[in-house]
């Protein structure tokens, strides 16, 4: 039981983390993923209170975190901006366009919305199981068909896709696209499943951290999995010690993930696991 | 002529998206304006509120302005922001909240001067990663952004926690340790003096300094700088203390101007919302004065929307963020556009 | 068997003719080298070949059926296939994977590389290469790599390969090997075309030859009736006389260079025991055919590369911090020279980081660099309307004219000069020219590499020419062509 809860409270990390593997094997970082699992969230909810239906509220998340990750891959895709800055304006959207939404549909009473929630078996859910599936089933799709071959060579050394008769943009776009889908399961995850509810700025940086956790994990699904675990393990360690009364201070541990994610980084140095093309622009010659 | 049609296009278009935003969230669109406009810039109070919200977002937008004119993306703000509060707050446990406390002068200065370093140093060990070790600054300083906030968090609960230990938030700082205010009913201080200061001075460095001349040429093209025996690495190591020093130097001001004692939610994005100040002020030192200005002004006005829509600031957010994704937008199409060669 | 004919083809780049009425014919069982001197068009051609460049007009026809000009990958699909000289590899891939990808035909599948690899593999086995399928592309030798390059075109049938200038970074042994298998697949019915610049290599494997100059075909002739005199004349055209000048002059000690050795950027030997001398007032020419250690030679000289062993001197003393002043004039001016977002006024900047006239403390004076930019403006009659112009909007005689001009004020004591007249029009390389010969003349000693033979010898006091990274005495242009 122990562990289940552990997966639960890891899987939005960890859903987004498997995502952005994808988007980053294309040569792409999603700097807005934040912002995408953060329009998860609140569509998701929003389509499930006035449907009282989760699954629709499902559907709906996912339908806008990949709606808002395109529009990011429309911007550093298709016209070669800055994926940095794109990224940033985009979770700033996302971050004001949920709030605003939410307080003036709901700001004026302050009523704690309750939703229905995604049904459970012992606290399995659906997209759990959806979640650990998808850590080899990503593996597999990377590795072992010929789109995870040719996103590779996009993330790796654009020209050879191109060569080989593959449109980059195309490739970067459908790689955007899984990562969106994997963005609004988290976000769905966090309104749906965790929580009930909503709240402001709910994703809380899990976008961020889902980020560091594909660079600690090494580009590996697997790898990012266990990190995600990690640092669920490690946020759910201060309630631990609470209730234990030992006064280790959490906040070191919650921040241990990602001291060692930069000690590993500073070890290995650029390392070769990093896709040689990532966050570079990609302009066909014409 | 055609760059004055190119300049005023800004405000138009800023306008058109302050118009969309309004209608989308219902907001009677003149009554909107008008409203905006009364509690950014209606009476000296408006004025005060204004200045008081662009001040951090101008900082931080210089602090963004610089390292990005180096070709370094800094992210980092944020964490900058916050260590420089934590060196700040460190500072005054021992000159404030001591038997003996230092006089409230010097401990203004100490207190600043230590929040300047530590953004400062918070920025340079990004690009010393990056340097030595080719840890990309995206990454790691998202990574530092996070370690900050906990070290923040494990602060405020532990060694720079409030005496009576009962709340995670360090002892407010007396009012002589605050910024002088340039009134007494308002609550504009000397920061937003200090703010206009940076900004200036960063004009200075970038464009008047041999120093800023390499950060811009090693920002605009390295191969050039090294073929002219520029060291790179230097310049751009010097970018990104000069950035973090400037987001330290924001966290200092928020911490004695505004807050007076930090907790976990010292930074309300400051940090990030430098990142669309310093775009949309074209990376530049003095244009960023009218954007932050601008932003401000909505996000003081945004509070007067009260009685039409709870939106607040997130209001802003939204208009920020489109103004610029379309800002971006222009610029990557134009840029898609084959070059003129003669 | 498989006909390629280039039927009166025409491309213009700007107002420059890269090609004008070129008509050739490929067959098939034949190698037909394609010679011309850099700028003469063969890069143009075989990108309008294989579909990377699309001509102004005429066509491309293949056995019969007009290309798809300007389509690349449906130009590969009908069996053309180009080695580039930069490999389309993803080094990151194990070779394996980086012949399965040129073999995917859809993506909705999965695939096995080993399979998708095989036929490449079984190749390499027919043409006698050792390939290891799951070693790591980029960590292999470049001639390795050039073999996987080929690899990936043959398994997928093609009927036309061209192969663009394959000997430059190859080793001796290598261009042998390779030249074996070039007669292999020849006599397999393929057709060959090479691209080239080395007479001696063209002479020893083709079947045909073509020379192009300035854009047009100047001869087509089979093998046998051409020798490497024949083809040095419809290269280059009458070779000029060697420049003699100022030799009467008295020469001042200037640098010395000593058993000079330079690693490349992949940490390869690009240049082995150099010795050479330039005195103050000369100009010492290096030619000979890019990429044979040119740019290292160069930048170890300007003091932006370290040398790996051997000793560089000024008048018998190690480089000083401010002597020699040197002055660099980079190959690519637009991505070395200049930072094309920045002011005129800032791109002459960087030549003056050290004047203290220019600066008080850290400030600078803005009022004397603005007189200084403007007075160059005028000297060097620099056509723009300001100091604040943004060098990327200059034409590029005018952007050479801003480096060479930055770097000359500066009044350098070595001066190290790549192809300076690179793409430039005829007037703005007089004066260039003219500027180079002043300064020699002034007292500079002066290292000019360049690829253009007429350059080198209009303004050279001596010509040493540069093959693999060691430097050839060239008692006459032929034999270094030859070479």
């Amino acid at each position: 039981m122990e562990f289940i809860s552990l997966l639960q409270y890891s899987a939005p990390v960890a859903l987004a983390a498997i995502g952005e593997i994808v988007v980053q094997q294309s040569g792409v970082i999603d700097i807005g993923l934040e912002g995408s699992m953060l329009v998860g969230s609140y569509f998701g909810m929003l389509t499930c209170l006035a449907t009282h239906n989760p699954w629709l509220g499902l559907g709906a998340a996912i339908l806008a975190a990949l709606l808002l990750t395109l529009l990011f891959g429309v911007f550093t895709v298709l016209l070669a901006a800055d994926q940095v800055v794109v990224g940033t304006a985009v979770n700033l959207f996302a971050m004001g366009l949920t709030s605003a939404l939410f307080r003036s549909k709901f700001g004026g009473t302050m009523q704690l919305i309750s939703i229905p929630r995604l049904g459970a078996y012992h606290g399995i859910d659906l997209i759990m199981v959806g979640m650990l599936v998808s850590v080899p089933a990503v593996w597999y799709l990377m590795r072992r068909t010929a789109w995870g071959l040719a996103v590779r060579s996009c993330g790796e050394y654009p020209k050879s896709a191109e060569a080989a008769g593959f449109s980059v943009y195309k490739l970067r776009l459908q790689a955007l696209a899984i990562g969106g889908l994997f963005a609004g399961l988290s976000g769905a995850y966090l309104s749906l499943v965790i929580a009930g509810s909503f709240a402001e700025n709910m994703t809380a940086g899990r976008g961020f951290v889902a980020i560091a956790m594909v660079t600690f994990g090494r580009w590996k699904p697997h790898f990012a999995f266990l990190a995600a675990l990690l640092v669920g393990f490690a946020d759910s360690l201060q309630y631990r010690f609470q209730t234990y009364g030992w006064h280790v201070p959490f906040q070191l541990m919650i921040a241990m993930p990602y001291i060692v994610a930069l000690a590993v980084l500073v070890l290995v140095g650029k390392g070769t696991a990093a896709p040689g093309a990532l966050a570079q622009p990609y302009r066909m010659d014409k | 002529m055609k760059r004055l049609v190119g300049i005023s296009l800004y405000p138009i278009g800023l306008l058109l998206i302050l118009v969309a935003t309004l209608a989308f969230f219902k907001v009677p669109v003149r009554d909107g304006l008008g409203l905006l406009y009364s509690g950014a810039v209606g009476d000296r109070f408006a004025w005060s509120r204004m200045a008081v919200k662009s001040t951090p977002m101008l900082l931080t937008g210089l602090g963004m302005v610089v390292a990005w004119r180096g070709g370094i993306y800094n992210i980092g703000g944020e964490g900058q922001f916050i260590v420089g509060g934590i060196f700040g707050g460190t500072v005054a446990r021992f000159a404030v909240f001591t038997s003996h406390p230092w006089s409230p002068w010097l401990a203004t200065s100490g207190i600043l001067v230590a929040c300047v370093a530590g953004g400062a140093a918070w920025a340079w060990l990004a690009g010393w990663l990056y340097l030595r070790r080719g840890v990309e600054v995206v990454i790691s300083t998202i990574l530092l952004n996070f370690i900050a906030l906990q070290f923040l968090g494990y602060c405020c609960s532990g060694p720079l926690q409030e005496k009576a230990k009962q709340v995670p938030l360090t002892d407010a700082l007396p009012d002589e340790v605050m910024l002088p205010k340039l009134s007494r009913q308002m609550d504009a201080h000397f920061g937003v003096v200090l703010a206009i200061m940076a900004a200036l001075l960063i004009y200075t460095y970038l464009f008047r300094t041999r120093a800023g001349f390499r950060v811009r040429l090693v920002g605009e093209n390295p191969r050039m700088a090294r073929a002219n025996r520029i060291d790179a690495g230097r310049a751009k190591i010097q970018a990104m203390v000069v950035s973090g020093a400037l987001c330290g130097l924001a966290g200092g001001i928020e911490y004695l101007g505004m807050s007076g004692q930090l907790g976990t939610g010292f930074s309300q994005q400051w940090g990030f919302l430098g990142i669309p100040v310093a775009l949309l002020g074209g990376l530049h030192p003095l244009a960023c004065i009218l954007s932050a200005s601008v932003f401000g002004a909505l996000l003081a006005g945004a509070e007067n929307l009260a009685r039409y829509t709870p939106t607040g600031s997130t209001l802003v957010y939204v208009i920020q963020a489109v103004a610029v994704l379309g800002y971006v937008g222009i610029k990557a199409y134009r840029d898609r556009l084959p070059a003129v060669e003669a | 068997m498989a006909t390629l004919i280039v039927d009166n083809v025409f491309k213009r780049f700007g107002g420059v003719a890269a090609l004008e009425a070129v008509s050739v014919e490929f067959r098939s069982g034949e190698i037909h080298a394609v010679l011309g001197e850099n700028g003469a068009g063969k890069s143009t051609l075989m990108n309008v070949m294989s579909g990377f460049v699309r001509p102004d007009r005429g066509t491309v026809l293949l056995n019969g059926t007009s290309i798809p000009l300007g389509i690349a990958f449906a130009c590969k699909q009908m069996g053309i296939e180009m080695i580039h000289q930069h490999f389309t590899l993803t080094p990151a891939f194990s070779v394996e994977e980086n012949l399965a990808l040129a073999r995917l035909d859809r993506l909705a599948t999965t695939i096995d590389t080993k399979a998708l690899a095989g036929k490449a593999l079984a190749i390499a086995k027919s043409l006698e290469w050792e390939v290891d399928p799951s070693a790591r592309t980029g960590q292999l030798p470049v001639g390795v790599q050039q073999r996987i390059e080929i690899l990936k075109a043959l398994s997928g049938e093609a009927e036309v390969l061209i192969f663009d200038e394959p000997t430059a970074v190859l080793s001796p042994s290598e261009v042998e090997d390779l030249f074996r298998v070039l007669r292999r697949l020849r006599d397999e019915g393929k057709c060959l075309i090479l691209i080239a610049h080395k007479l001696s290599e063209v002479l020893g494997v083709a079947d045909w030859v073509t020379v192009l100059r300035n854009g047009r075909v100047v001869a087509t002739a089979p093998r046998d009736e051409v020798d490497s005199d024949k083809l040095a004349f419809w290269m280059v055209g009458q070779m000029p006389d060697r420049a003699s000048r100022s030799d009467s002059k008295e020469r001042v000690d200037g640098l010395t260079v000593r058993s000079l050795s330079i690693k490349g950027d992949r940490g390869e030997a690009s240049v082995s025991n150099a010795t050479f001398e330039i005195r103050q007032g000369e100009i010492l020419g290096f030619g000979g055919v890019d990429g044979n250690g040119q740019v290292e030679l160069a930048e170890t000289l300007a003091q932006i590369r370290k040398h790996s062993s051997g000793a560089v001197l000024w008048c018998g003393r190690p480089f000083g911090s401010d002597l020699p002043r040197i002055g660099y004039v980079p190959q690519d001016r637009q991505t070395d020279g200049l930072a094309l977002r920045m002011s005129i006024r800032d791109n002459m900047l960087v030549s003056a980081l050290h004047r203290p006239s220019f600066w008080s403390g850290p400030l600078i004076r803005a009022k004397q660099v603005g007189a200084w930019v403007d007075s160059l403006i005028d000297r060097f009659s620099i056509k723009a309307e300001s100091g604040s112009d943004l060098t990327g909007k200059l034409s590029g005689g005018n952007q050479q004219k801003v480096i060479v001009s930055r770097i000359l004020d500066d009044e350098p004591g070595l001066l190290v000069v790549l192809n300076p007249g690179r793409g430039l029009d005829i007037k703005a390389t007089e004066y260039v020219y003219d500027v180079l010969l002043a300064a020699r003349d002034r007292g500079a000693a002066i290292a000019l590499f360049s690829t253009d033979l007429d350059e080198l010898y209009s303004l050279s006091d001596r010509v040493l020419f540069m093959l693999r990274g060691q430097l050839v005495d060239a008692t006459g242009a032929s034999a270094m062509l030859g070479g």
